[in-house]
C-alpha cells in the first residue's frame, strides 16, 4: 500500500504522458513553422485587450500616476514566469495547460492546486472581462443610439444593479459558439491584435491633445506599496502572455525563438500600456479615475468634446473583447476537460456530444458558472481574483522549473531557462512581493477557495484518480454511454 | 434491378459510364442509358418544332451511341430517349420507369480530376432524388473488369447512421465488397491564445473517436446478423483540420466506393445532402453514392423481418 504522501504526490510519468495524446495519431510530431515575429504576434495578440480597456479605473486610484511604474514591475514578473512556463512547457512533452505540467512534474495535489488557479486564471478572468466588455457596449450603444440599459440591468448587485445582463449575454453568445464547435482561427486572431493595437494607438494620438503636466504632479502618493497593490491589480492586463509558452512543440529553434518572442512581446505590451497610461493620465487627474466606466472611452469624450473618438474606442473593444471571452472560456472547458480525463472531477466534464464533437455538457456547465460570476460580482474583484491565482501558478509554475531541474537533470528539455537559477527564484519573489500587497480580502478568498479544491480532492479526486487506480488514463472505452 | 445513367449530347464525360459499368458489373443489374432531351411545349397542329425535336433525338441517339460504344461488352445496355423538362427530372423519370435501384451521373465539368464536383444535374438529384445517386469523381475510370471491392460507409454515430450502416453492408455483401466505416473529426487545432497549446483539442477527438468506435462495434454486430454478411474491414477515423485533410487521412484505393445518407433535416423519403455530407462528398476522391434516409430505413426494417 502506498503511503498517504506517495498518494498526494504521485506523479504521471511524462512517457505516460506521451503515450495518451500520441499513440494511434500518427501526430505525435507537429511541424515547427512558427517563427521569432509570428511567436511575438501572439504574444502581443494572447495578452493585449485583457485588462487595459479597464483596468486603469481600478489602479489608478491605488498607485496614483506612479501606475506607470506598476506596469514595469507586473511586466518584468510576467516576462520572468513566462520565461520559466516555457523550461516545463519543453520539458513536458504534452499539449495542456499548466495543470498538466504541475501534474507530471509535481505530483497530484501540487497539480490540484494549480487547477484551482487557473479556475481563478480562466473562468474568474472570463468574467471580469465580460463585465468590461458590458461597459464599453453600454457606452457604444449610448453614443451611437442614445440608449443604455437601466443600472439595474448593467451593474452587479453591489453596486447598485440587479445584474448585468450584457455580460451574462455576452457568455451565452461564446457558450452556443463554442458549442457548436467554433474555433478562433489564426486569421481571426491577427485581425483581433489589430483591432485592439489600433484602437489603444488612435486613443494615444487623440488623448495626448489633452495633456496635462500638472497631473503627474502628486506621482506616488501612496508610495512603494501602492505601486505594488497596483501591479497586483494590473496583473491582470499581462494574463495571456504565459500562453505564448504552450507553443513550444511548434516554435522553430526553441532555445533562440522563445526567450525572444517572449521579451519582444512584453516589451511592445508594456510599451503600449504604459503610453496608454500616461496619455490617460495626463489627460485627467489620477482621482477621476475613481469608478469610471470604459475609461478609455470616457476620457477621449472629455478631451474632445465630441462622441466620436470614445465611440470607435468602444466599437473596437466590443470587437475584441469578444474575442477574448470566446478564447478564455474555451481554455476553461478544456482544462476541465483535461482533469476529468485524470479522474480529477467528475466524468460528466469529459463527455464529448457525438454530432458538434464539443464537451458540450462542461462547456454549458462552466458558462454558467462564468455567467453567474460576471452578473453578480463587480468588476474589481474578479480582476484582483483573478490575478492572485495566474501569480499562483506562475509561483508553483517557477518552483516547479528548479524541481524539475533538481530531480531530472538530464531530461531533454526544447527550451532551459537562461540565467538559472537566479530567474526562476526572481520570478517566485517577484510573485510573492506582489501578492502581499493584494487586499487581504483577495487573498482571504484565494485561500479559502484554494481550501475548497483541497478538500475536494481529499474527498473526491484522491478516490477517482486514474493514476491512483493504476488505469490508463482517459474514459474507458468499453463504458462509452450510448 | 437496374441501374440509370445519364448520357448528355454536349457532354463528352465518360466518367459516369465508367462508373455504372463498375457498379453493374459489381451487382449483377443491367444498365440504362438515359438521354434527356427537352419536351415539346405544348403539342402543335402545325408541328413548328419537328425538325427542332428530330434534331434533337438525333443528337440524343448520337450521344446514346457513343455511351454504348464507351460500356464495356459483359454489362447489358439499353438505351432511351428521355422528353422532360429538365435533365434532373428525366432522369427520375426513367429511374421511375425501370424501378432503379440507382443513378448515375458524373461530375461538373467546372471541378477538379479526381474529386466530385456537383453540377446543376447532380446538386438538383442529391437534393430531390428518392432513389441512391452516384457520383463518379471528375476524369474517373474503371479497369474494363473493374468490380467494387471495398464500400467506405461515412458514419456519424447517429441513428440514421446506424440505418445507413446497414443498408451499405447489404450492398457490400449483394457485390462481394468489404465493408469498411469511416468517421470524419474535423477539428481545428485550438487558438495558442488559449493558452492549452495548441493540441488542447486532441483529448477531445479523443474521447470522440473512443465513443465512435464504441458505437461502430454495436452496428457491426447487427451488421454480422445480416443474411449476406459483408467481410468487414476495420473501422478508420480520418482526422484534420479541415474536411480535405480528415479525408485524405484515410486510405483510399481502386475499387473504393464510399456511401453518405442524407440529412436527417430534410424530407423523410428523399436525398437531402446534409451540409457534412456535402462537404465529404466534395472532397472524395471515390466515387459517392448517396443515400435517401427512408432507403436505408427501409433495408433495415427488412433486415427486422429477416433476421
Amino acid at each position: 500500500m502506498s503511503t498517504f504522501g506517495q498518494r498526494v504526490l504521485r506523479r504521471k510519468s511524462v512517457i505516460q504522458m506521451d503515450d495518451e495524446t500520441g499513440a494511434d495519431t500518427g501526430r505525435s510530431e507537429l511541424a515547427r513553422t512558427i517563427g521569432v515575429f509570428q511567436l511575438t504576434l501572439f504574444g502581443v495578440g494572447a495578452t493585449i485587450g485583457t485588462g487595459i480597456f479597464f483596468v486603469l479605473s481600478q489602479a489608478v486610484p491605488v498607485a496614483g500616476p506612479a501606475v506607470i511604474w506598476s506596469f514595469v514591475i507586473a511586466g518584468a514578473v510576467a516576462g520572468l514566469t513566462a520565461v520559466c512556463y516555457a523550461e516545463l512547457a519543453s520539458a513536458v512533452p504534452v499539449s495542456g495547460s499548466s495543470y498538466s505540467y504541475a501534474y507530471a512534474t509535481l505530483g497530484e495535489l501540487p497539480a490540484m492546486g494549480v487547477a484551482a488557479c487557473l479556475l481563478l486564471e480562466y473562468g474568474v478572468s472570463a468574467a471580469a472581462v465580460a463585465v468590461g466588455w458590458s461597459q464599453y457596449l453600454n457606452e457604444l450603444t449610448d453614443n451611437l443610439f442614445g440608449f443604455r440599459l437601466p443600472e439595474q440591468l448593467s451593474n452587479a448587485p453591489e453596486q447598485g444593479g440587479i445584474v448585468n445582463l450584457p455580460a451574462v449575454v455576452l457568455v451565452a453568445l461564446c457558450t452556443l459558439l463554442l458549442i457548436r464547435g467554433a474555433s478562433e482561427s489564426a486569421k481571426v486572431n491577427t485581425v483581433m491584435v489589430l483591432i485592439k493595437i489600433c484602437v489603444l494607438i488612435f486613443f494615444v494620438v487623440v488623448g495626448a491633445k489633452g495633456w496635462n503636466t500638472d497631473h503627474f504632479a502628486n506621482f506616488a502618493p501612496y508610495g512603494i506599496s501602492g505601486i505594488t497593490s497596483g501591479a497586483g491589480i494590473i496583473f491582470f492586463s499581462y494574463i495571456g502572455l504565459d500562453a505564448v509558452s504552450t507553443a513550444g512543440e511548434e516554435v522553430k529553434d526553441p532555445h533562440r525563438t522563445m526567450p525572444m518572442a517572449i521579451i519582444g512581446a512584453l516589451v511592445i505590451v508594456t510599451g503600449l500600456y504604459i503610453v496608454v497610461t500616461m496619455v490617460a493620465i495626463g489627460a485627467q487627474s489620477a482621482s477621476s479615475f475613481k469608478d469610471q466606466e470604459a475609461g478609455l472611452s470616457a476620457i477621449l469624450e472629455h478631451i474632445i468634446g465630441a462622441s466620436w473618438p470614445g465611440t470607435i474606442v468602444a466599437a473596437g473593444a466590443v470587437i475584441s473583447i469578444f474575442s477574448v471571452t470566446l478564447v478564455v472560456i474555451y481554455g476553461q472547458t478544456r482544462i476541465l476537460f483535461a482533469m476529468s480525463r485524470d479522474g480529477m472531477i467528475p466524468e460528466v466534464f469529459h463527455r464529448v456530444n457525438p454530432r458538434t464533437m464539443t464537451p458540450v455538457t462542461n462547456t454549458i456547465i462552466v458558462a454558467t458558472i462564468i455567467a453567474l460570476l460576471a452578473g453578480l460580482i463587480p468588476i474589481n474583484f474578479l480582476a484582483e481574483m483573478t490575478s492572485i491565482g495566474t501569480l499562483v501558478a506562475f509561483l508553483v509554475v517557477s518552483i516547479g522549473v528548479i524541481i524539475l531541474r533538481r530531480r531530472e537533470p538530464d531530461l531533454p528539455r526544447g527550451f532551459k531557462v537562461p540565467g538559472y537559477p537566479v530567474t526562476p527564484i526572481l520570478s517566485v519573489l517577484g510573485c510573492l512581493w506582489i501578492i502581499k500587497d493584494l487586499r487581504a480580502v483577495t487573498i482571504w478568498v484565494f485561500l479559502i477557495w484554494t481550501s475548497v479544491v483541497l478538500v475536494w480532492y481529499f474527498v473526491y479526486g484522491m478516490k477517482h484518480s486514474h493514476l491512483g487506480r493504476h488505469e490508463q488514463v482517459g474514459l474507458p472505452h468499453e463504458n462509452v454511454p450510448r | 434491378m437496374t441501374l440509370v445513367v445519364g448520357a448528355a449530347p454536349e457532354h463528352g464525360g465518360k466518367a459516369a459510364l465508367h462508373l455504372a459499368a463498375e457498379l453493374a458489373r459489381s451487382a449483377g443489374e443491367d444498365v440504362v442509358v438515359a438521354s434527356v432531351v427537352p419536351a415539346p411545349w405544348y403539342p402543335s397542329l402545325a408541328r413548328v418544332d419537328a425538325e427542332y425535336q428530330s434534331y434533337l433525338v438525333e443528337a440524343a441517339d448520337r450521344a446514346l451511341a457513343g455511351a454504348r460504344a464507351a460500356l464495356p461488352s459483359d454489362v447489358p445496355v439499353t438505351t432511351v430517349v428521355q422528353h422532360a423538362s429538365s435533365a434532373a427530372e428525366g432522369l427520375l423519370e426513367v429511374a421511375d420507369v425501370h424501378d432503379a435501384s440507382l443513378v448515375v451521373v458524373g461530375s461538373s465539368s467546372a471541378g477538379v480530376f479526381g474529386h466530385v464536383a456537383l453540377g446543376s444535374v447532380s446538386d438538383r438529384l442529391v437534393h430531390s432524388s428518392a432513389r441512391p445517386v452516384a457520383l463518379a469523381p471528375r476524369g474517373f475510370r474503371a479497369r474494363a473488369d473493374g468490380r467494387v471491392r471495398r464500400v467506405t460507409a461515412a458514419y456519424g454515430g447517429s441513428e440514421a447512421a446506424d440505418d445507413l450502416v446497414i443498408a451499405a453492408a447489404r450492398v457490400a455483401g449483394r457485390v462481394g465488397a468489404t465493408l469498411r466505416l469511416a468517421s470524419f473529426a474535423v477539428r481545428p487545432p485550438s487558438p495558442i491564445t488559449a493558452g492549452i497549446g495548441s493540441r488542447g483539442e486532441e483529448p477531445v477527438v479523443q474521447e470522440w473517436i473512443a465513443a465512435i468506435h464504441g458505437h461502430a462495434e454495436d452496428v457491426l454486430a447487427d451488421v454480422r446478423r445480416l443474411p449476406e454478411p459483408p467481410l468487414l474491414a476495420a473501422s478508420v477515423v480520418g482526422w484534420g483540420p479541415s474536411w480535405q485533410q480528415a479525408i485524405e487521412d484515410v486510405t483510399w484505393d481502386e475499387g473504393d466506393v464510399l456511401v453518405v445518407g442524407s440529412s436527417s433535416s430534410g424530407a423523410i423519403a428523399r436525398v437531402f445532402i446534409g451540409s457534412n455530407a456535402t462537404k465529404i462528398v466534395r472532397h472524395s476522391p471515390v466515387p459517392v453514392v448517396v443515400v435517401p434516409r427512408d432507403v436505408a430505413a427501409g433495408d433495415v426494417d427488412e433486415v427486422d423481418v429477416t433476421g
